[in-house]
C-alpha cells in the first residue's frame, strides 16, 4: 500500500533513524578499534554491555515518559535510593531474594511520589522532578551519612551473574522488560492513551481517556523499571558511592532523543532507545579508552543531545520536514 | 412523519441578568439534516452547547424519544446518542485513524487479566464505515495527521457514527475547507443523515445550507424566528431573516 503508514509498530521495527544509529554504532567500533589496541576484545565489550544495563532499563522507562510529554530529571538519584534501600536489606541478613523485591517496590513508591507532585500536584514535569533531584540527592547523602555503603555480600551478585539456558539474567531481564514495555506501548489502550496524551492533552481528555490514571501508571512504571536497574547495580558492584547516579538522567533524556523519540511527546522508538543506549556507551568507553578522562564524559552527551535536538528543529524548519510526520 | 429523534421544549439559558436563549421550541428528526443560520451572537451556539450537554439550560425541557432527559455533562448527551463535531476536532494526529475512532473506547479483550486491542476488529470496523461513507480513504492504518482537513472531518464523523450517535451536531464543519474538501464533507453530511441520523448543522454560508439541508432554522437576538422547509424558501428569504428585514422577523420583534 503506498499511504503513509504509523511506522514502529512492530517488536523491532527499524526506520532511518533506528538504522542510521545502528551505522553509527558499528561505526564507532571500528574507529575505535583502529585507534586504540584495547578496544577490539571480548573484555571490552562485555564491559560496554555489563554499563549499558541499568541505562537501558531506565531508557525505556524514560521513552514512555517523554512519548508521554513528561520527563524525569530525578531518575538517576531515584536508582540511588532504590540501591541504598538494596543496600542495607542485603547488608542486614544477605538475602537475595529479599533484596530482588526491595528494588522494584522503593522504585514503586518513589514513581508515586513523583506521580503525586508532577501529576495529582500539577506541576510541570522538568519543575517537578527537578525538586525532587534536590531533595533526593540530600536524603541519599543522609541516608549514606557521608559514607560509602561498601562491602556488601556476594548473595545477590551470585544469583542475578548467573545464567538461564544460556542467557546471562541481566541480558534476559532487560528482552522482558523491552517485550513488557513494547507490548503495554503497541497493543493495549494504555499505550494509545499515552501517545494520544503525548501529542495533547486537552484533547486526549475530550475523547474521554483517563488521562490522570495514566500519566500516574507511567511514572509508577518507569520507577519500577529503575529499582530493577538498581537492583542489577548492587549486584554488579556491590556498593553504593555517594554520587550514584548523577549523569544517569542526562545519559537516559540524551539516549531516548538519539533514539528517535520527541522531547515533545506523542512518539518514540523503543528499538531507538536500545540503539541510543549502546552508542552512548560506546562513545563513552570508546574515549576512554583513546586516553580521554571520564571527565568528559557529560560533555559529550550534552553535545549530542543539543546536536540531535538542534539537526532536528532545521529538519522540521525545512518545508519537506518529513522528519516528523508519520511516526508514532 | 415519525416521531422526532429529539424535541426541545420553551428552551431557555439566561448568563446572569443576559438572556442568552429564550423560548425555544423545536424538532430534531432522524434521517432530517437541519440547519441553524443566524447572525454572530444569535444564541446557535448557546444551543448546541445545550444539545451537547456542555451548558444545562436555565428553563425548559429536552425530551429524547418521548423521554425527558438532563444532561450535566458532555459524557451524559454521548451516552443519550448526541454526538458533537467541533469545529477544533479533537483528533490525535500522531495515532492512526483506526485508532483515532475508537480512542477511548477501545474494543479489547483480556489476556491473563491484561487489556490487549482487538486491532483487527477495529481495523475492519473502520474500513466499513469509511466505505459506508464513500470517504475516500483507502488505509484505517494512515495517521491522522497525513489527512487532509476534509479526511479529518470524514474520520470525525465515523468517530461519531461508531459511538452510535443518533444526533450529530457538526459546527462549521467546512469553515477551514477548500472548495472540493467542502463538497465531500456536505456529501458525507447528506449520507449520515441517509444512515438515519438526525444532523444538526450550524454554517454560515448559506448556499452551502441549501445544498444539505431539509430544513432551516434562524436565531436571531437569542430566539428562533423562523423555520422553513428549505425546498420552500429561497437565499434572498433566508438573509431578510437573519437581518430582521423579513416582515415576519419585524412582526415577532414589535410584539415582544
Amino acid at each position: 500500500m503506498n499511504a503513509v503508514r504509523l511506522i514502529g509498530d512492530g517488536v523491532f521495527s527499524m526506520n532511518g533513524r533506528e538504522w542510521s544509529l545502528l551505522v553509527a554504532c558499528l561505526l564507532a567500533i571500528v574507529i575505535f578499534s583502529v585507534a586504540s589496541p584495547h578496544y577490539a576484545t571480548s573484555g571490552n565489550a562485555a564491559t560496554v554491555l555489563r554499563n549499558s544495563v541499568e541505562l537501558l532499563l531506565i531508557g525505556l522507562g524514560m521513552t514512555l515518559l517523554l512519548a508521554m510529554g513528561g520527563i524525569d530529571v530525578s531518575i538517576g538519584i531515584v536508582m540511588g535510593l532504590a540501591a541504598i534501600a538494596i543496600g542495607r536489606v542485603l547488608g542486614a541478613d544477605g538475602n537475595p531474594l529479599l533484596a530482588i523485591v526491595v528494588g522494584p517496590l522503593v522504585g514503586a513508591l518513589l514513581g508515586c511520589v513523583t506521580a503525586a507532585v508532577v501529576v495529582l500536584g500539577r506541576v510541570p514535569a522538568i519543575v517537578g522532578t527537578l525538586g525532587l533531584l534536590g531533595v533526593y540527592r540530600t536524603a541519599v547523602f543522609v541516608l549514606l551519612g557521608g559514607q560509602w555503603l561498601s562491602g556488601l555480600p556476594s548473595s545477590l551478585t551470585n544469583l542475578l551473574a548467573t545464567s538461564v539456558l544460556g542467557v546471562p539474567v541481566p541480558a534476559l531481564a532487560i528482552a522482558v522488560a523491552y517485550l513488557a514495555v513494547w507490548l503495554a506501548l503497541r497493543r493495549t489502550p494504555y499505550g494509545l492513551h499515552l501517545l494520544a496524551i503525548g501529542n495533547s492533552e486537552e484533547k486526549a481528555r475530550l475523547s474521554g481517556i483517563p488521562v490522570i490514571k495514566v500519566r500516574f501508571i507511567t511514572f509508577v512504571i518507569s520507577g519500577v523499571l529503575t529499582g530493577i536497574a538498581a537492583t542489577f547495580y548492587v549486584a554488579t558492584y556491590r556498593n553504593v558511592e555517594m554520587t550514584i547516579g548523577s549523569t544517569l538522567a542526562l545519559d537516559a533524556i540524551a539516549a531516548v532523543i538519539l533514539g528517535g523519540t520527541s522531547i515533545l511527546g506523542g512518539r518514540c522508538s523503543l528499538i531507538g532507545t536500545v540503539l541510543g543506549v549502546l552508542l552512548l556507551r560506546i562513545l563513552q568507553n570508546g574515549l576512554l579508552l583513546i586516553g580521554v578522562p571520564s571527565l568528559w564524559q557529560p560533555v559529550v552527551t550534552g553535545v549530542l543531545i543539543i546536536g540531535v535536538l538542534g539537526f532536528e528543529a532545521v529538519c522540521n524548519g525545512l518545508p519537506l520536514g518529513r522528519f516528523q510526520r508519520a511516526r508514532a | 412523519m415519525t416521531e422526532p429523534f429529539l424535541v426541545v421544549r420553551n428552551i431557555a439559558k439566561r448568563f446572569g441578568a443576559l438572556t442568552a436563549l429564550a423560548n425555544v421550541d423545536l424538532e430534531i428528526r432522524s434521517g432530517e439534516v437541519l440547519a441553524l443560520l443566524g447572525d454572530n451572537g444569535a444564541g446557535k451556539s448557546t444551543f448546541i452547547k445545550i444539545l451537547a450537554g456542555a451548558h444545562p439550560p436555565s428553563d425548559g425541557e429536552l425530551v429524547i424519544e418521548g423521554n425527558p432527559v438532563a444532561f450535566s455533562s458532555p459524557k451524559d448527551a454521548a451516552a443519550s446518542g448526541i454526538a458533537t463535531i467541533f469545529q477544533e476536532l479533537a483528533l490525535s494526529e500522531n495515532l492512526s485513524i483506526a485508532e483515532n475512532v475508537f480512542l477511548g473506547r477501545e474494543l479489547k479483550r483480556s489476556i491473563l487479566g491484561i487489556p490487549f486491542l482487538k486491532r483487527k476488529e477495529m481495523r475492519q470496523r473502520v474500513d466499513g464505515l469509511l466505505k459506508e461513507l464513500d470517504a475516500h480513504i483507502s488505509d484505517p492504518e494512515a495517521p491522522v495527521g497525513s489527512l487532509s482537513g476534509g479526511q479529518r472531518q470524514a474520520v470525525a464523523i465515523c468517530r461519531a457514527l461508531n459511538l452510535n450517535a443518533r444526533l450529530v451536531i457538526m459546527d462549521e464543519p467546512t469553515a477551514a475547507l477548500a472548495v472540493a474538501e467542502t463538497r465531500k464533507v456536505l456529501a458525507l453530511t447528506r449520507r449520515l443523515a441517509a444512515r438515519g441520523c438526525a444532523v444538526v448543522l450550524i454554517s454560515h454560508n448559506i448556499s452551502e445550507v441549501f445544498e444539505v439541508a431539509d430544513r432551516i432554522v434562524v436565531f436571531r437576538r437569542g430566539r428562533k424566528v423562523a423555520e422553513r422547509l428549505a425546498a420552500e424558501t429561497d437565499h434572498e428569504e433566508v438573509v431578510s431573516l437573519i437581518t430582521g428585514a423579513h416582515p415576519d422577523v419585524r412582526a415577532l420583534e414589535k410584539t415582544n
